[in-house]
């Protein structure tokens, strides 16, 4: 037989349960499989930083000219290079950069008048933030009830067009879609601004976030969408617990929602979790289409003025995001599946 | 990662169809259709792209006279009319549309060799060699593939060989996360263990063995691969990274078409029809392909 | 519960014989299926009854039909399977009912236990909650008398610690354990036919035999007529009142368990009797297997489906198909020329 996991406690005194609480959690797998995704995370992070210096810095074409333009003599060339650091070898620049990265410091921009690297991204970031959460929200809004109905009724009318849609959505360059849905809200009917404009009320806000986020959704619903819908017809018609459930007179409905989709769950978050490096691309086109004041659009600039200390910044930040999502997917898989939740009391 | 992920990685990536018992031979018709019609639309774009400007006087894509612009379409000798310098739409579209295939099969062949290769000696090798080269793969995952193709675009400039070689740099991980989940599986079938027994060599197994079981699944995400390779090619030149005026291509005329998209819709939206329906062709054979030759 | 034909009572006094009213009447029962632009013939044609309180087994080899025709009763079949004929429960045609109106049979009227346990029960589903769903589908109760109640079933069918186990999940517990679970959440709303699809096949056989000494026990204590559904004819002779033997889709014999085992008239079950490993059997002995391969149900045979295989084969098996029919009191056969009639050995 196998043991449990609720570990009996000694009667009596509170402190030996604290005692108890605290070396539990010590043990705690969850604890310990972060630890362990942390400490391999570091190495990648690094190889990230080190690569995205290398590419800056290693391809013909240097900032100096870049910023100073075609027209800069090569005195004042050298000039802006030396006050600019980029003659000193780049193993240096490296360590500088690192170091500086380990203490906060993230180094100025070159091309926008030595504003801080991290100032940037601060201001920048929280557009990007909105733009993907708002594109999650409505992602996941349309596509989870949408693989519900089309698994509840395979290969009906909904299921049909759902299918038709999500491959025509996976299909389509956001850039096309992007344009086309200007045409469409922007342009006669200002449903939509299409260019971003600065706002402080709500409305304001939404209306400048909808389209992009709109154009961000697309894709990923129909991915998600057939991901989903997919795994549930799996499970519905060929797991036994599902015939369990039908066995038991539960309707249809119910064994779709309250089993089947149960356990999609976990595999549709790791699923968005892995898609979050690919999700960082499109935004960076949709930024510059709407002119969208966030990373990407940042990124986009700073590459074309070879601000390396911009670029890096940037790619230091995507690099912890896609990290971090990878680590957050993998215990939100440790937590959702109560299988791999109990793995270290199972003796 | 966690396997767990990595097998999700693989059904998300090849758009899972599921399977429905039904009417049988009805199923089955409609299965080939699934192929022959994707593949006969491919079919008829690469050769409208590739070979009948060869055989049937095309007009010239670039060099286009003022006298003609702006044309409308269905006009005389210009089926899709005229750009704004007076380029024929048409003829652009064709030789833009080699331009997509060329750098989708680029970056896909570039992909799968090299990918391809990485996946499967790592998977093969497993312990060192397979934790050394996960790592090094994750951190081209995690890193901003889309900065490495604009740095590399950039400072190299823009040439379609450089956008094939730039555009690898999101096939090659693609491939060699694939190839190692494939790999993987059938590391461990009898028939593999059995030729490590009987003292076949490595390579021998790894190509005679491997390769040939892990193919079906590669193709089909090569397939896949190559709608979203289009599409991002497409993003390069729309972004000014790729192709540079006045070669033609599918993105860049979507991008100079953008500023006229109020008076003349149709500079965006021609190009656009083609690259989705490549797109979907693409898909479309991919996932067809797939539920051919998933052993389920 | 409806009335059988009883002995004599207690008193001593003349019982009354009333008329038996079976459960489950099947009559002419045919399951088809389409796939791949074949029909599949799972079941052509079976008719049987189930009394109340009654233990019967159905024996058979992979793809006689054994499960399909349980499933097929339960409307558990996929869409692709056409099923004609008659099942009545206490009456009531269910062939050709709506899924709705088959839902509110199933759990309550009759019900079912799987082969494999641990993929039997959701694994994302705590076992308690798995319970109280399979009392409140069909009663109306609050959440706190469903919680009560299932942790009764969990007593009853022996689970230890039930109160604690009630917030487990399935993959905290053995297969034997898991297996009560699912027998409880069978059992939750009193159903009067249980059917056990190879309930124990895939468990020890120590577990195997605490499981089916527990079903028996609970029918005892409950009423409810057990039908056993397996491969497995020793399990039929130690546990059921009768015992009914299925070959490609139909029945080939039905008899109470103790005259069938005392005299064997088919020929394919003296086959499989002959197949069970014995002690008494000499060491380094070739098992006397069945030769041959089941036929393939996409085509309905013309003669006798086992003639390819059947050691005592005669010229018009091959042609005649033999029908089921009640040649003795009780027991029924479909063979020309069956065993223990002088005629064959």
């Amino acid at each position: 037989m196998s043991s449990s996991s609720v570990t009996v406690q000694p009667a009596g005194r509170p402190g030996s349960a604290v005692a108890q609480r605290l070396a539990g959690l010590a043990r705690s797998p969850s604890l310990r499989v972060i630890g362990r995704r942390l400490l391999s995370a570091i190495p990648v992070l690094w190889g990230v930083t080190l690569l995205s210096f290398l590419v800056m810095n290693a391809l013909p074409g240097d900032a100096a000219s870049a910023m100073l333009g075609i027209n800069a003599t090569p005195a004042e060339l050298r000039a802006f290079s030396i006050q600019l650091h980029l003659n000193e070898p780049l193993w240096v620049r490296y360590g500088h950069w690192l170091g500086g990265v380990v203490t906060g410091n993230l180094g100025q921009s070159l091309a926008s008048g030595h504003q801080s690297v991290a100032s940037i991204i601060g201001q920048r970031l929280p557009v990007t933030l909105e733009l993907v959460v708002y594109a999650l929200v409505i992602t996941l809004v349309v596509s989870i009830p949408l693989a519900v109905l089309c698994a509840r009724w395979p290969r009906g009318i909904i299921d049909r067009l759902s299918m038709l849609f999500s491959m025509g959505s996976i299909s389509i360059a956001p850039y096309v879609l992007a344009l086309l849905l200007i045409i469409v809200f922007c342009v006669d009917s200002h449903v939509f601004p299409s260019i971003y404009s600065p706002t402080s009320t709500i409305v304001g806000n939404l209306r400048n976030y909808t389209l992009p986020s709109i154009i961000l959704a697309v894709p990923l619903i129909g991915f998600y969408t057939r991901f989903l819908r997919a795994d549930l017809l799996e499970q519905m018609q060929a797991e036994d617990y599902i015939v369990t459930a039908r066995a038991k007179g539960v309707s249809e409905w119910r064994v779709l929602t309250r089993h089947a989709l149960r356990n999609s769950f976990i595999g549709l978050l790791t699923v968005i979790g892995l898609n979050l490096a690919t999700l960082i691309g499109v935004t960076v086109i949709i930024e510059q289409i709407f002119s969208l004041p966030g990373i990407g659009f940042e990124l986009l600039n700073a590459i074309s003025n070879r601000d390396v200390p911009v670029v890096e910044g940037i790619v230091l930040v995507f690099g912890i995001a896609v990290v971090l999502a990878n680590l957050l997917t993998d215990l939100l898989y440790g937590v959702l599946d109560p299988r791999i939740r109990h793995v270290a009391s199972r003796s | 990662m966690s396997l767990p992920a990595a097998n999700i990685l693989t059904t998300a990536s090849v758009a899972p169809a599921a399977e429905l018992a039904g009417p049988a031979a009805g199923r089955r018709w409609v299965r080939n259709l699934e192929i022959a019609i994707p593949a006969t639309v491919l079919v008829l774009l690469l050769f409208f792209c590739f070979i009948w400007p060869m055989v049937y006087p095309v007009p010239k894509p670039v060099g286009g006279s003022l006298t003609t612009v702006n044309l409308p379409l269905w006009s005389k000798g210009h089926i899709f009319g005229t750009d704004i310098v007076g380029n024929d739409v048409m003829s652009r579209i064709l030789y833009g549309g080699r331009v997509s295939f060329e750098v989708a099969a680029g970056v896909q062949a570039i992909g799968l060799a090299v990918g391809g290769l990485i996946g499967l000696v790592a998977a093969y090798r497993g312990g060192w060699t397979d934790a050394v080269l996960m790592r090094i793969l994750d951190i081209f995952i995690a890193f901003p593939s889309l900065v490495l193709v604009l740095a590399i675009a950039d400072s190299l400039g823009p040439s379609e060989t450089h956008v094939i070689w730039a555009l690898s740099a999101f096939s090659i991980p693609a491939f060699a996360r694939v190839a190692r989940a494939a790999a993987l599986q059938l590391r461990d079938r009898p028939f593999v263990v059995a030729a490590r027994l009987s003292g076949t060599r490595a390579w021998r197994i790894m190509f005679q063995h491997l390769v040939p079981n892990m193919l079906p699944q590669l193709l089909t995400f090569s397939m896949l691969g190559a709608s979203l390779t289009i599409i991002l090619e497409g993003a390069l030149d729309f972004l000014g990274y790729g192709i540079p005026q006045p070669t033609a291509s599918w993105g860049n005329m979507i991008a100079s078409g953008e500023s006229f998209i109020s008076v003349y819709p149709r500079y965006v939206v021609v190009p656009s029809i083609f690259l989705l329906g490549t797109a979907i062709a693409l898909n479309m054979l991919g996932d067809g392909l797939r539920a051919r030759w998933d052993v389920r | 519960m409806a009335a059988s034909a009883t002995a004599a009572d207690a008193g001593g006094q003349q019982a009354v014989q009333l008329a038996p009213a079976p459960l489950l009447e099947i009559s002419d029962l045919r399951v088809t299926f389409r796939a791949r632009g074949a029909q599949i013939y799972a079941v052509q044609g079976i008719s049987y009854t189930v009394e109340p309180g009654q233990t019967l087994a159905i024996i058979g080899e992979s793809g006689s039909g054994k499960t399909v025709s349980a499933q097929a009763v339960m409307g558990l079949l996929p869409g692709s399977a056409r099923v004609s004929g008659s099942v009545k429960f206490k009456g009531e045609e269910l062939v050709g009912r709506s899924q709705q109106d088959l839902r509110s049979h199933r759990g309550r009227s009759f019900a079912m236990v799987f082969q494999y346990p641990e993929r039997s029960l959701n694994p994302t589903m705590r076992i308690g909650a798995q319970i109280t769903e399979a009392i409140r589908t069909h009663v109306q109760i609050g959440k706190n008398e469903a919680h009560d109640r299932a942790v009764d079933l969990l007593k009853m069918v022996r689970l230890p610690a039930p109160a604690r186990r009630f917030y487990e999940y399935p993959h905290q517990l053995s297969g034997g354990m898991r297996q009560r679970v699912v027998i409880a959440i069978a059992l939750a709303c009193g159903p009067q036919v249980l059917f056990a699809d190879e309930a124990t096949t895939a468990l020890d056989v120590t577990t195997q035999a605490q499981i089916m000494d527990l079903l028996l026990e609970l029918q005892q204590q409950t009423g409810t007529a057990l039908v056993m559904i397996s491969h497995d004819l020793g399990l039929a002779a130690t546990y059921a009142e009768d015992v009914m033997v299925m070959y490609a889709g139909k029945i080939v014999e039905r008899a109470p368990t103790k005259e069938l085992f005392a005299g064997v008239r088919m020929p394919y079950t003296q086959a499989l009797l002959d197949a069970i490993p014995r002690i008494e059997l000499e060491p380094h002995v070739l098992l006397p297997v069945i030769g041959g391969r089941p036929p393939d149900l996409a085509s309905i045979p013309q003669g006798c489906p086992f003639a390819p295989r059947c050691p005592g084969v005669q010229e018009d098996c091959r042609t005649d198909a033999p029908t089921l029919k009640q040649h003795e009191a009780g027991r029924w056969w479909a063979c020309w020329h069956p065993l223990g009639k002088g005629t064959q050995q």
